[in-house]
């Protein structure tokens, strides 16, 4: 699990929205946020000590 | 009005300008926050961080090509989504005796105040969502001049985003970040 991933995906997002293309701005963000649920499921799925 | 002194041509351009200047300020802060004190970023963290820099892309968006529904939704999204991972980060933190994650600021912890964050982002975006009179025809696949407001937030992000992704590959390197990172992994003598 690369937790770097993300930022780098992100910031290609970023570029390609301040160099005007829009449609691969949101595919790259979309990217990020595929990474993004798939590193929550890697960090977020161990018990809580707590009773819900 | 208020919103041609800031070059920009509607009001709600104004706010969508504003809101991104804001987000670059949080991460501007987390970051300055971590060389200062030494306080390095949990896994969690740099989840919420990333759900940071992802509602400003959405922002970013409606500044540079104007206001549009999916813009909207990208930015509402990533506020849902770092509400999901610093919700999950109180809960780690919430059982009595528990001292909670890195140093606290102003008496919460940086992951309860990303939750207040992301909670009124996802607030102010629908209300400004509501408001935003948008003109689709205006706002097509070309760029526009987003303002001196809108180069501030829009090159204070590109800037936060460059120095973050080289700050947390500084830290984690390619792998995963330990739970309770002391050290910076890339960096040789720390």
């Amino acid at each position: 699990m690369i937790i770097v991933l993300p930022f780098f995906t992100v910031l290609i997002s970023a570029w390609f929205a301040w160099r005007g293309r829009r449609a691969t701005a949101m595919g790259w963000w979309a990217v990020t946020a595929v990474i993004y649920v798939a590193w929550c499921f890697y960090h977020m799925t161990t018990p809580l000590k707590i009773s819900l | 009005m208020i919103h041609q002194l800031f070059g920009l041509r509607r009001w709600t351009d104004c706010l969508n300008a504003l809101a991104l200047v804001g987000v670059s300020g949080v991460l501007w802060f987390a970051f300055l926050w971590q060389i200062i004190f030494h306080d390095l970023p949990c896994p969690l963290c740099l989840l919420q961080r990333v759900a940071f820099t992802m509602v400003g892309v959405g922002l970013m968006l409606n500044v540079c090509f104007g206001s549009r529904p999916a813009h909207y939704g990208i930015a509402i999204l990533s506020a849902l989504a770092g509400m999901v991972s610093s919700a999950r980060q109180v809960l780690l933190h919430i059982a009595p005796g528990d001292a909670g994650y890195g140093m606290p600021f102003l008496g919460l912890h940086f992951y309860t105040w990303a939750l207040i964050a992301f909670f009124l982002l996802a607030l102010y975006l629908g209300g400004l969502l509501l408001l935003d009179g948008m003109k689709q025809t205006d706002a097509a696949d070309t760029p526009r001049s987003p303002g001196w407001l809108g180069n501030l937030g829009i090159y204070s992000f590109l800037v936060i985003l460059l120095v973050m992704f080289v700050a947390t590959l500084l830290e984690c390197g390619l792998g995963p970040c330990p739970d309770d990172p002391t050290d910076y992994l890339w960096i040789p003598g720390k």
